[in-house]
């Protein structure tokens, strides 16, 4: 079989290839760099890194055919190709494992990949050629797919299209990947399945990538769709995927957990123990959206969303100072208050020039400080795009290239600074600036691509090079052309923004990762949500009302049957951990006692603090209410990116709530624990206030019975005599256990789940 | 021919796809990455070297220099055959062949906190800072690393660091997990285990809160819990719940607490190492390791130093009359040559030397020629890092320095090399990825030093 092969391949360099349209043996481009991404040489962990591996340098996943070839064949002198004996050659033998390789064997000596490689070489290991077809399309069959027990694996097969109109499979050697873990794929395109879920399949061959979403369901013979009715234009796109999974939505949630998800999420705060009660018992059919409506006029909803913005734009004390961080939090706060629409927040955002202490957007340009982070920045915060992989290299999941990272950093390269005297806390910090600074547009400053060495020309991002009459003033123009309506990326990223702060999960997830290879889960709901945001005038509050007034919205996390394996259908409210300044404050106010930070009046909520540390901090270290916040993942805004906060759990957390954190806090001789310890009402009657505080609902039988006996058994055992009798009252005189009770109930009560995470 | 085994190349591709957004269960991303390297050493104290010691005063003598670079010290010759050391450092000449010195660490930062984010991370920093910024781009420290990839399941913590966080102004970046997230953190401490009344707050029940009480608090806790069910279906909530059983456990039960208290050691061991915060520190290692931590790092100094003799770290450049040649040899030299050799025989003696990797080094070495206040400034071209016990040779000099020591003459070594040596020597593939918060895949060190290998 071998010899007839060799035989073949020599016949090749003479009559052609199958395909009949050179001579020249297997072409490099469209034959052989298949091989090599198939084979994973060219990947990051490999010859694809920046640095090369074992001396040999690919083009990050074949981006670059004509540097692959040189690499391959003219560099190390040659040594690596022998002409004269191609099986001999120094990479085949490397990727056969025949001499020693830090990559292992990548295939093996009678495998096809080795026979076009040997053919190749045979036939002059020639160059990517100019008259080779291009590839120009890749067509995937299925194009999605749900596979349903008991199926548990799926086929597809991958045809490329080319310039000269023909056509073959190329199932065997596209590249394939999978987004997440719940299935695996081989090398012949086969999907199986590891577990029930989503996931998506990406294709890849030559320069073209295709997403397939895949999911795997449940057999579930007896199915039967439960038709719940859709609130909105939401539900409608979300219950239209859920069914075609064959999956049912969870019951709505409770009064009880409703009216706290809505505090939470709309105005990052508990309700008190008469909001909430009197939410249940209200019976108006309305009642949940007039206290959706009620929540987005209370000022702290200002308060709130103004915190998730105050992130993303680097509201921070060291490159803002103290004054710039107040100005410019207060402008985005009052920018939420007063319903501002986003678009023409973002206008003066991209525009924001002059005093920085006078003018608070011009602080955007003041925390970017070079036009790639300008670029980089507001590519992912309005475009939703992560273009920092084409900094170095095209990027490798993505249509960007270096030269568009470049063109795009160039719309943002005639911006300079006045800066004043700059009297810094540290002499030798050069990234922190003190006092006023004029961010000025000058007349010139334009930027080249370090892979070519050109200058290169502002080019909007998937858009036009500038014209003349936009080059006169880019940023306007940016500002422009970023917010238009036409612009399906900014209005489907403010959208997807907004959703995520509410339901736990983008539609696209990562939020700011919009790319070919990363589809939404819902492709209509993703419409559907930038729709309505354009229609209603980029106004917040419209977005949040729609979004909560879904059933979708109001489901409870509690999943069923058929739901529980889902994780990005919506088919359940997702669990959370609270943010970090929305649980400290939840304990100030079941606690009645404010925490302390560093600089700031004692008044102050933790969601209301402007900035991420303050110069106090920095210089004498976090307080209490400081550290809190740092452990539970306050980001820092040095990263335009919300991942930079974090929602995880970690022992050191609960260290600070079993320990000196919270118990401190209790202790505290005034606040409502010891208030309510020291008042007239009943064991039972103080127990359902503090439950109606922390947990907005009234304890069951069984907790009633422990939180009693807390009240009513002493910690300390009954004196042994009298001696010891006498001390107990002469430390404690009222004979109070009531309030160390209560403070057990207290700490039950705030280190319960429902406490800590939204539901 | 269709065939579905999960080969390593497989393996690679799914690590690829972490990249395509969705976040990946860390375990079986770790998992991913079990490679087929044994792992020569369990754990590794990595004792840093905070504000760059001198290659010319300790393990790279260079005698026949001229006056203006050589040091005023002289070399004496070791239990290793051709090595010789500091003059200083009779004690630790004496245990020379245990150790391997790679004497062409090099890199090109002069600055405190970008060489020492380099040192602690194996990443080159973005610039060459004086306050390089600590920011969620950065690298995480080795610990997490380690933590992440190749975490304990013995119940004792991965990573534990002390007694310091390092700062030059601004706090060094690279001494916590980074992006791969607060849960791979150090267990860090700062109390000073030098202290009498040294205990861990961890480990300490809060004033007025006793055992029987937090018992039941918990055991509130526990049926206010059962009333929601979130523990039934949110895998988030059970895995938070978990942590308060470790933490209770901690608080109350043996273990934990018995490898942190030092007050179990006799009264010779501890003054053999030194009744200072740095040997006692030194001491603690041991018993860490000893117990089941994996990754021991502790800090000689919170400051760079050279302001007094007897604290702060070995940036001695002479300013205001503050002599690096009356500081090193009064300081720095003799502590150095109590901790360092007591913490290998104490080792070697509990035989523990042959699975625990020592690591001594600083972020850089210092200037070759001597300046003008008789003393030597930032030199990250060529320095010296020290490695004993897990799996390296004894008695071996990897790479040789110019006549100066001035400049690698051969076989130089990057940061990212030391680092993959490092975690070679672990068990873990050097060429794994990890992801950052961009997703991107980061491939955690450069090449290993096989050489060093024993």
């Amino acid at each position: 079989m071998r010899s007839i092969n060799i035989a073949l391949s020599i016949l090749f360099c003479f009559v052609g290839l199958a395909r009949g349209e050179t001579s020249r043996g297997p072409d490099f481009s469209n034959d052989v760099m298949p091989v090599l991404s198939k084979a994973g040489c060219n990947l990051g962990t490999c010859h694809g890194n920046l640095n090369g591996k074992g001396g040999l340098k690919l083009s990050l996943r074949g981006q670059d055919p004509e540097f692959d070839h040189q690499s391959m064949v003219m560099a190390a002198r040659g040594r690596r190709v022998d002409i004269a004996a191609p099986e001999k050659s120094l990479f085949l033998q490397k990727a056969t494992g025949a001499v020693t390789h830090g990559g292992g064997a990548r295939f093996t000596k009678d495998s096809t990949a080795h026979q076009i490689l040997v053919d190749w070489i045979r036939c002059g290991a020639n160059g990517p050629s100019e008259q080779a077809p291009a590839l120009v399309k890749l067509d995937v069959t299925p194009e999605s797919a749900i596979v349903a027990a008991p199926l548990e694996q799926l086929e597809v097969q991958v045809h490329a299209t080319f310039s000269d109109g023909s056509r073959r499979e190329v199932t065997q050697t596209a590249c394939y990947e999978l987004s997440n873990l719940n299935a695996k794929v081989d090398d012949d395109g086969v999907v199986h399945r590891t577990k029930l879920g989503e996931t998506t399949l990406i294709v890849r061959y030559l320069q073209l990538q295709r997403p397939i979403p895949i999911a795997f369901i449940p057999s579930s013979p007896d199915f039967e769709w439960s038709s719940p009715e859709p609130n909105n234009a939401i539900d409608e796109h979300v219950f239209a995927k859920l069914k075609r999974l064959r999956t049912n939505p969870s019951e709505l949630c409770d009064d009880g957990v409703f009216v706290r998800r809505a505090f939470l999420d709309a105005i990052g705060r508990l309700p008190t123990a008469d909001e909430a009660r009197s939410f249940v018992a209200e019976k108006s059919p309305d009642k949940r959206s007039n206290l959706i409506d009620q929540l987005l006029a209370r000022p702290e909803f200002a308060d709130f969303w103004a915190l998730k913005w105050a992130d993303i734009l680097r509201t921070e004390e060291k490159v803002l100072d103290t004054e710039g961080v107040t100005v410019f939090h207060g402008w985005i706060r009052d920018s939420i208050a007063r319903g501002y629409p986003l678009d023409q927040f973002v206008q003066d955002l991209v525009t924001g020039t002059g005093s920085t202490f006078n003018n608070p957007p011009a602080n955007y340009y003041r925390a970017n400080r070079n036009p790639s982070m300008r670029g980089e920045t507001t590519a992912r915060l309005f475009l939703g795009i992560r273009m920092e992989c084409a900094k170095c290299h095209n990027h490798p999941f993505d249509r960007w290239t270096q030269q568009d990272y470049y063109q795009w950093s160039n719309l943002f390269s005639q911006i300079d600074y006045e800066i004043g005297e700059n009297k810094r806390q540290d002499n030798l910090d050069k990234n922190e600036f003190v006092g006023d600074q004029k961010v000025l547009v000058a007349k010139k400053g334009e930027v080249k691509n370090p892979g070519t060495g050109d200058t290169v020309l502002p080019k909007f991002l998937g858009g036009d090079v500038l014209n003349e009459a936009q080059r006169s003033d880019r940023l306007r123009s940016t500002a422009q052309w970023l917010t238009s309506k036409d612009n399906e990326l900014f209005a489907a990223s403010q959208a997807n923004f907004i959703w995520y702060q509410l339901m736990g999960l983008g539609v696209v997830d990562p939020i700011d990762d919009f790319r070919l290879t990363n589809p939404p889960s819902n492709v209509p709901l993703m419409e559907c949500l930038s729709d309505h945001l354009r229609e209603n005038e980029f106004d917040v509050r419209s977005l949040v009302r729609f979004i909560m007034n879904s059933r979708t919205y109001q489901l409870s996390a509690e999943p069923n049957e058929s739901n529980r394996h889902d994780a990005v259908g919506y088919s359940h409210a997702i669990v959370r951990r609270l943010p970090a300044e929305v649980l400290l404050d939840m304990q100030s106010d079941v606690l009645d006692a404010p925490a302390e930070f560093l600089g700031y009046p004692h008044s102050i909520r933790a969601v209301q603090l402007p900035g991420a540390t303050s110069k106090l901090m920095r210089r004498k270290g976090p307080r209490g209410g400081d550290r809190f916040l740092k452990t539970f993942g306050k980001p820092n805004r040095i990263l335009a990116c919300d991942c930079e906060r974090s929602n995880e759990t970690t022992l050191k957390q609960v260290f600070v709530l079993i320990g000196e954190g919270l118990n401190d806090r209790l202790d505290i001789s005034d606040n409502r624990i010891a208030r309510l310890a020291r008042s007239t009402l009943s064991d039972e009657e103080l127990i359902d206030e503090l439950y109606w505080t922390a947990l907005s609902r009234h304890p069951n039988e069984d907790e009633l019975g422990i939180a009693l006996r807390f009240l009513r058994e002493p910690i300390v055992k009954r004196a042994a005599g009298l001696g010891e009798l006498f001390q107990s009252i002469v430390a404690n005189p009222s004979g109070n256990d009531r309030v160390e009770g209560l403070r057990d109930v207290a700490w039950a009560l705030m280190n319960a789940k429902e406490f800590l995470f939204r539901r | 021919m269709r065939h579905s085994i999960l080969d390593r190349r497989t393996l690679l591709r799914v690590g690829g796809a972490g990249m395509l957004g969705l976040t990946m269960p860390k375990l079986l991303r770790a998992a991913e990455n079990a490679s087929s390297i044994k792992p020569r050493a369990k754990s590794v104290i990595f004792l840093f070297q905070w504000g760059g010691p001198s290659q010319l005063d300790t393990f790279d003598m260079k005698p026949n220099a001229p006056d203006t670079v050589r040091s005023p010290y002289r070399p004496i010759s070791s239990s290793a055959d051709g090595i010789q050391v500091c003059e200083h450092l009779p004690e630790m000449a004496k245990r020379m062949h245990h150790v391997s010195l790679i004497r062409t660490m090099t890199h090109t930062m002069n600055n405190h906190a970008s060489a020492g984010y380099y040192a602690l991370s194996g990443h080159e920093p973005p610039t060459d800072d004086q306050r390089l910024r600590d920011s969620m781009d950065l690298y995480p420290a080795y610990g997490s690393v380690v933590d992440h990839l190749a975490p304990n399941d013995n119940d004792m913590p991965t990573f534990v660091s002390y007694p310091h966080v390092i700062r030059d102004g601004s706090v060094v970046p690279a001494q916590h997990a980074s992006f791969l997230g607060k849960s791979h953190d150090p267990l860090l401490f700062l109390e000073d285990p030098n202290d009498p009344n040294f205990r861990l707050p961890e480990l300490t029940l809060p004033r007025g809160l006793s055992i029987d009480r937090l018992h039941r608090r918990r055991e509130m806790q526990q049926l206010v819990d059962q009333q929601a069910r979130m523990l039934e279906y949110s895998e988030s909530v059970r895995g938070f719940d978990a942590y308060y059983e470790r933490a209770i456990s901690m608080l109350t039960s043996d273990r934990v607490r018995k490898a942190f208290d030092l007050s179990a050691e006799n009264e010779a061991v501890r003054d053999r190492y030194g009744r200072t915060s740095y040997g006692q520190s030194c001491l603690m290692a041991r018993r860490l390791v000893e117990s089941g931590v994996k990754f021991v790092t502790v800090y000689f100094s919170n400051s760079i130093g050279g302001q007094q003799i007897g604290s702060g770290g070995w940036d001695t450049h002479g300013f205001n009359d503050t002599r690096m040649y009356k500081f090193v040899d009064q300081y720095h030299l003799p502590i150095t040559d109590q901790t360092l050799p007591t913490l290998l025989d104490d080792l070697e003696e509990r035989g523990l030397l042959d699975e625990t990797l020592v690591l001594w080094m600083g972020e850089f070495g210092r200037t070759p020629d001597i300046n003008k206040n008789a003393s030597r400034d930032h030199w990250p071209r060529c320095y010296t890092a020290l490695m004993a016990g897990g799996g390296v040779k004894g008695g071996y000099v990897y790479g040789a320095s110019d006549d100066h020591a001035r400049l690698p003459a051969e076989k130089p070594v990057k940061p990212e090399d030391l680092a993959a040596t490092l975690f070679h020597l672990l068990g873990i593939d050097p060429a794994t990825e990890i992801y950052d918060r961009n997703n991107r895949p980061l491939i955690i060190g450069g090449d290993p030093l096989h050489d060093v290998f024993a």
